[in-house]
């Protein structure tokens, strides 16, 4: 960002101060104003110090066109001679696939094309991992995997010709549980490879001295649930190919350089031919990081010659795009007579679901993490993700934290009330001060947990006995 | 075919659709309204949100035929050329939406309360939006600038929305 950039924005949020009742003003272009030279100054706050946003209303520059409804979302686009693409999912955890008949599908009126997984030239993709599938090939690794998909004129004849595909499978005994699949002797949801497909350990001191010198040892076991992001925009992506076999995909996409990469893999077209165009999104939370149909109305635009559209129905978007990954949480910690934390081991068991995705930074983040804002000398944190046969996990706001911190602060209650110690004084006893060592042992800058600790006591009438007054 | 006449946003219009279309796909695909979205397409976001006789409605739960004959108002129908909706303004001002997407069936809902009452208390305000989820949680933000609106309507000053 330049300076004259950033004059721009500062006189456009004063103008908008005073609200101007003429619908004209917002067909003013910011970008036509003339720039004006400023001098140089630092944007960058120091160290504690009070930045202007701080108490500040914003107002954003895209508010006007939601509050009118004239903000074009992908769902809102059309392109002439547009097709509309619905996927069959496999609606089993784990099966092989014998068939897949679609000759009574491809007879419909209506109906201009089909695809199946053996139509994709390379069908596997993923952000680290390449271990999805773009449509089921010979294995179905969890229910929501597309197994067909299915270009119409309309949605409603995509949606019966999903009905007129039939699938036969070979069920297989599916993995439905993290600890499960752990196991040593479970069998492999992508055999041959592992189930446990990512590890991390952190090790800081020696937690065996710390559990001896300890007055008491806890321990305690914690899990969280699956959890889907729901933006109200549900995915969707349209693409189309041009004369010079080019594709240009609008899509609700949000790293589109990552999905350009995974384009280019599934569909075997050099990157130089992938178009992305990424389109005002409605809700992404982590849940739009990887690409779900684009590979998809790719393939169908293709063998069709027109544009193709596909939009998640809100089942799909629950069964069929990432989630925030279950958590198994075990937690041994050992303590003085006064609350303080001498050592602490941690187990994670991170259920990954059907595919990678994002496991490999939500397990680093939750195993960094999973100790809590505390200063503990002796500490050995491993985690594991682990595939099952379930919904994909993935990014998800917080990638890790909230499960643990669910877990730490559990553990922390029960030791308070354990050993009669006010949960809030446990906290300012054992929290991370200026200076202190991470659990990777990183030196701590700017640590207000204590400040920010006693002013939340203060502003909502901690009274000390577990209730706000 | 099923024709369909309805007073939208003051114009009569018509228009002939599959008797299994829902009102949200008439003024989406054959009307061109899009700012009313397709959210769950089962009655429970809200995202379809507009106003039939005065009334609330999701419109991908009401089919195109129930409408015939009645008045609908979209988010379409809220501005003029020159001047913004109050509600409009004040979301605007107050910053209560952040991707979008759930604005103008919020907005709708509002409407509809602030027409049959204008002087709500907080909770009448949650009551009217519980039919409509917002994934960014701007609901705080929606609700002051619902209460602003309906402080202007009784002539009292608004806060600074600064």
């Amino acid at each position: 960002m330049d300076r004259h950039d950033t004059e721009d924005k500062k006189s456009a949020v004063v103008e908008r101060k005073t609200p101007g009742d003429a619908l004209g003003e917002m067909l003013r272009a910011p970008a036509a104003a003339p720039l004006v030279p400023t001098p140089l100054e630092t944007l960058v706050p120091e160290a504690r110090q009070q930045t202007p946003a701080v108490r500040q209303r914003a107002t954003r520059p895209d508010a006007r066109l939601h509050g009118l409804g004239q903000t074009k979302y992908i769902d809102d686009m059309y392109f002439p001679g547009m097709l509309y693409a619905k996927i069959k999912r496999a609606g089993i955890a784990s099966a092989r696939v014998l068939r897949v008949d679609t000759s009574e599908a491809e007879k419909m009126p209506g109906v201009i094309a089909v695809v199946t997984g053996r139509d994709v030239p390379c069908n596997s993709f993923g952000p680290s991992l390449k271990d999805q599938p773009v449509l089921a090939g010979e294995r179905v690794f969890h229910a929501g995997d597309g197994v067909a998909a299915v270009a119409a004129v309309t949605e409603q004849i995509a949606a019966e010709a999903l009905e007129k595909i039939t699938v036969e499978y070979e069920p297989l005994t599916p993995v439905l549980d993290p600890l499960v699949s752990l196991g040593l002797e479970t069998p492999g949801v992508h055999a041959p490879s592992p189930n446990i497909y990512g590890h991390k350990v952190i090790k800081k001191g020696d937690v065996e001295k710390g559990f001896a010198a300890s007055h008491r040892i806890f321990e305690a076991s914690y899990r969280t649930q699956m959890v889907e992001h729901v933006p109200l925009e549900p995915h969707c992506s349209i693409a189309m190919w041009d004369a010079n076999g080019r594709v240009t995909i609008y899509t609700t996409l949000g790293r589109i350089t990552l999905g350009r990469a995974d384009l280019a893999r599934t569909l075997a077209v050099p990157m130089s031919r992938i178009r992305i165009i990424a389109t005002v999104v409605g809700g992404n939370f982590g849940g739009k990081n990887e690409i779900t149909t684009e590979p998809v109305v790719a393939l169908l635009a293709k063998k069709t010659g027109r544009p193709v559209k596909c939009t998640y129905t809100r089942p799909e978007e629950f069964i069929s795009s990432t989630t925030r990954h279950p958590i198994v949480m075990d937690y041994k910690t050992g303590v003085t007579k006064e609350g303080r934390i001498l050592a602490r081991t941690i187990r994670l068991v991170l259920e990954g679901g059907a595919y990678c995705s994002w496991s490999e930074t939500t397990l680093a983040k939750a195993c960094i993490l999973s100790p809590g804002p505390y200063d503990i000398e002796n500490i050995h944190a491993e985690a594991f993700v682990v595939y099952t046969n379930k919904t994909m996990t993935g990014a998800m706001r917080g990638f890790g934290a909230p499960q643990v911190c669910f877990a730490y602060e559990s553990h922390m209650d029960d030791i308070a009330k354990a050993l009669d110690i006010d949960p809030l004084e446990i906290r300012l006893r054992n929290a991370l001060r200026e200076g202190s060592l991470s659990p990777t042992g990183q030196q701590l800058q700017s640590v207000v947990v204590r400040d920010t600790l006693l002013q939340a006591a203060q502003r909502f009438g901690w009274s000390g006995d577990g209730a706000a007054s | 075919m099923a024709t369909v006449t309805l007073t939208l946003n003051g114009d009569v219009r018509t228009a002939s659709v599959p008797p299994e279309t829902t009102l949200l796909r008439l003024l989406r695909e054959e009307f061109g309204l899009t700012g009313s979205k397709l959210g769950c397409d089962v009655g429970d976001c809200g995202a379809c949100t507009v106003i039939v006789d005065g009334k609330s409605v999701n419109s991908c739960l009401m089919l195109a035929v129930q409408a015939d004959g009645r008045d609908v108002v979209t988010i379409e129908g809220l501005a003029t050329m020159s001047r913004l909706h109050p509600l409009q303004q004040l979301f605007e001002d107050k910053g209560s939406l952040q991707c979008g997407f759930c604005g103008p069936g919020v907005i709708m809902s509002a409407k509809a309360l602030l027409d049959e009452n204008p002087d709500p208390s907080e909770q009448e305000i949650r009551d009217a939006l519980a039919g409509n989820l917002c994934r960014c949680t701007g609901y705080s933000k929606m609700i002051e600038a619902i209460q602003a609106v309906a402080r202007d309507g009784r002539g009292e000053p608004a806060k600074s929305a600064v």
